[in-house]
């Protein structure tokens, strides 16, 4: 499954620098830690997951984080920010939206894609002077991309990227692992969010679908965990 | 496909479902429709588990409902179990189209291989799809999507934890909200509810076995459905 580099993006060939450097550039302001979004806050019923000791150490969050991108929300929020992208017109990206909102399966899981994606919208429509409706995140972020003519594969690699990066941030304060073993881990990772780039070019809403069950049922119990840090 | 009614009380009334064919093989189709005119009560169940079984490579075995609640109406989705054989391949699709006054209740029990013969789903394919509109606007949707080595992909932290048995339910009611507390009151270890959005409950089970997942659901349906709970239902 992992068998990354499937996309062609900088090489390091020693040429010079092959891509207009505007459009990664824009890519990397929004999806690094600091662009206003309040990703932090978030952790997908991770923290749940780690109260009752089911991720306890760096292999069990390891695979907890392979499962989410191969199964669930990694895949899922990688095909609906590629559709928002491909939307023919505002209706059709609506429509991906409306969906994007449904599929929700727990009232934090709603706030976390909701939240994020009307932050990103706000802050995104003011610098770039961009119509972007308050959409779920992958959708508002998809939407942004196309209407900058930013490259679908680079906007859907830093996306998951953004989102490991997110959970395995998360991970290292709750579980807790050392930064070095967190930083492992999302090296390892990292050719699973550029399977999913190379993936989407073909998958459309007609191939949403996902088999993580327990970490819905993760974000639900979370809604009552007595003590914690994080929205989701 | 029959529908029998055997009991009829009021304004409600109770279909229960039965496939003649004993089960759904690759390549089958099925359409089912039912429609709960205003203030009507449709409670739909099945007669018995419905099997997938072993399907030939290529073929998928299709299953397509669509459920109409009209204002003041409900139906009450309460399938058995739909048990998945080994190299079964099922697609689903549920459809519901509900007024804003309208009444939905849903129980999708879904159990992987006969547990008690020891058997799991090594390979197959599942795709289930809900969803549900009220007031013409998607409100709630669930896609579930498992492929190739089920049995492997159900073994992770995130996705089964190795549990055999699962089930979605869904409560769609202006009074949704006031069912939250006393759902999650019977929530086990590998169940969680939550309220989505006002007026939408979603919970979703795991369980080790349909007997442990019946556990859960027999009152938890109970809960959302009140008394009249099929008889298919009882323990």
């Amino acid at each position: 499954m992992a068998t990354g580099a499937r996309i062609p993006m900088i090489m390091a060939t020693g040429m010079p620098m092959p891509i207009d450097p505007a459009p990664l550039l824009t890519l990397a302001q929004w999806l690094s830690p600091a662009y206003p979004v309040g990703a932090f806050s978030y952790s997908h019923g991770l923290e749940w997951a780690v109260e009752v000791g089911e991720i306890h150490d760096g292999p069990s969050f390891q695979a907890w984080l392979e499962q989410i991108l191969i199964h669930g929300a990694g895949r899922t929020d990688a095909i609906l920010l590629a559709e928002a992208w491909r939307a023919p017109d505002d209706q059709s990206c609506h429509d991906i939206d409306d969906l994007a909102r449904a599929l929700a399966p727990s009232r934090e899981r709603a706030l976390e894609t909701e939240q994020q994606g009307q932050s990103f919208a706000r802050v995104t429509a003011d610098v770039w002077s961009l119509p972007l409706p308050a959409y779920t995140y992958p959708v508002a972020v998809g939407w942004a991309a196309r209407m900058l003519n930013l490259p679908l594969p680079e906007t859907v690699l830093l996306y998951t990227h953004a989102f490991a990066a997110n959970l395995t941030s998360a991970s290292i304060r709750l579980v807790p692992l050392g930064q070095t073993e967190g930083q492992t881990i999302l090296a390892a990772l990292a050719p699973l969010c550029a399977d999913l780039a190379a993936d989407v070019q073909t998958l459309t809403v007609e191939d949403l679908g996902s088999a993580c069950m327990m970490a819905d049922v993760a974000s639900m119990k979370h809604e009552t965990q007595y003590s914690r840090l994080f929205q989701s | 496909m029959k529908v029998l009614f055997p009991r009829t009380s009021g304004n409600s009334m109770t279909g229960v479902l039965l496939n003649t064919a004993g089960g759904i093989t690759g390549g089958d189709r099925f359409d089912i429709n039912a429609h709960a005119r205003t203030d009507c009560h449709l409670i739909l169940t099945t007669q018995a588990a419905e099997r997938a079984y072993r399907a030939q490579p290529g073929e998928t075995g299709r299953v397509s409902t669509r459920l109409t609640v009209d204002e003041g109406a409900r139906i009450d989705w309460l399938p058995q179990e739909t048990l998945l054989y080994d190299h079964s391949a099922l697609d689903r699709q549920l459809t519901i189209d509900m007024a804003d006054t309208a009444r939905f209740v849903m129980c999708e029990p879904v159990v992987f291989g006969r547990v008690a013969m020891g058997e799991t789903v090594a390979r197959g394919a599942f795709r289930d799809r809900v969803d549900l509109y009220r007031g013409g606007r998607l409100l709630f949707a669930d896609r579930t999507r498992l492929d190739g080595q089920i049995a492997e992909t159900l073994r992770g932290l995130a996705t089964a934890k190795d549990c055999a048995a699962m089930a979605s339910v869904l409560l769609a009611a202006p009074d949704a909200d006031r069912f939250l507390a006393p759902a999650q009151a019977l929530m086990p270890a590998t169940g969680g509810v939550s309220l989505i959005r006002t007026g939408l409950l979603f919970a979703r089970l795991l369980a080790t076995d349909s007997f442990e997942l019946r556990r859960t659901l027999q009152p938890l349906i109970q809960l959302l459905s009140g008394d009249q709970i099929p008889r298919t239902w009882m323990i």
